[in-house]
């Protein structure tokens, strides 16, 4: 069992940059390179976006939850909102031509590209909670519970 | 997220750093290309070359600003977008609509 992080936050903007580092520095403490550290704070910034916007529809009173662990073999970060619910299965490809010129709805298709997994479950009557999931490195797995690498700063 | 304007003649290249995300960069990334559209400037490039990574506000707000540079008959083209942010452009095949550069010359000169 590997070490689990949890925050409580309000539904602020202002707090998804801390989220977004919290995220990045436990990526690289769990041996994900930069580049992928970076991708998964990336995921983990939308899904708390979109917890915040269309979860709690901003509403300040209302939480977001975010669980960090690191499992064998996978990096797992849990968003969790209190809000009605969003229908995730409803977003549209931003790719293609008659989405393109959108200036929303890229957040859910940023968190498939970035991490391997991502699963929606609705709680009844306690919103929604994101899965984002990505597997561990082999060098990470290797390196873990021995004389580890640290990351500078 | 800073924004700095230079002007070239008829071209403004806009120098932006740091990250462009939701509820900061974003916003400045708004206020600045409207402050230029206001003014009439009609020919603006985006130097992303001091820019770490966007979100998909940041990213949302890119298109607006190409959108409404389009409506007030100007154009929006992109220098030097770094490696995070040059992927999240060929991502979201953004980089098939904007005009992307490596050179700021070339850029120039491409009005």
């Amino acid at each position: 069992m590997g070490r689990r992080v949890k925050l409580k936050l309000g539904s602020r903007i202002a707090y998804v940059d801390l989220v977004h580092e919290v995220a990045e520095d436990l990526a690289r403490d769990a041996h994900f390179s930069k580049s992928e550290s970076l991708n998964i704070g990336l995921a983990v910034r939308e899904a708390v976006i979109n917890a915040i916007k269309h979860g709690n529809a901003m509403d300040e009173t209302k939480s977001v939850e975010v669980e960090f662990e690191e499992n064998e073999g996978s990096f797992r970060v849990r968003v969790r909102d209190e809000g009605p619910g969003f229908d995730w299965e409803q977003t549209a490809d931003p790719r293609t031509e008659r989405n393109i010129f959108r200036s929303s709805g890229r957040g859910i298709f940023f968190m498939k590209h970035f991490v391997d997994r991502v699963a929606f479950l609705r709680r009844r009557g306690r919103g929604t909670e994101v899965i984002l999931e990505k597997r561990l490195q082999p060098a990470g797995r290797a390196g873990r519970g021995g004389a580890t690498k640290r990351r500078k700063g | 997220m800073k924004a700095n304007a230079r002007h070239h003649g008829k071209v403004t290249v806009v120098d932006l750093s740091g990250k462009i995300t939701i509820g900061e960069g974003d916003i400045k990334l708004r206020d600045a290309v409207n402050a230029l559209l206001d003014e009439g400037r009609k020919n603006i490039i985006l130097n992303l070359s001091g820019v770490s990574y966007m979100d998909s506000a940041g990213i949302g707000e890119l298109v607006a600003c190409y959108k409404r540079a389009a409506e007030k008959g100007a154009t929006l083209k992109l220098l030097n977008p770094s490696g995070k942010v040059q992927d999240l452009l060929i991502l979201t095949r953004l980089q098939e609509i904007f005009d992307i550069f490596r050179d700021e010359r070339e850029a120039l000169a491409s009005f």
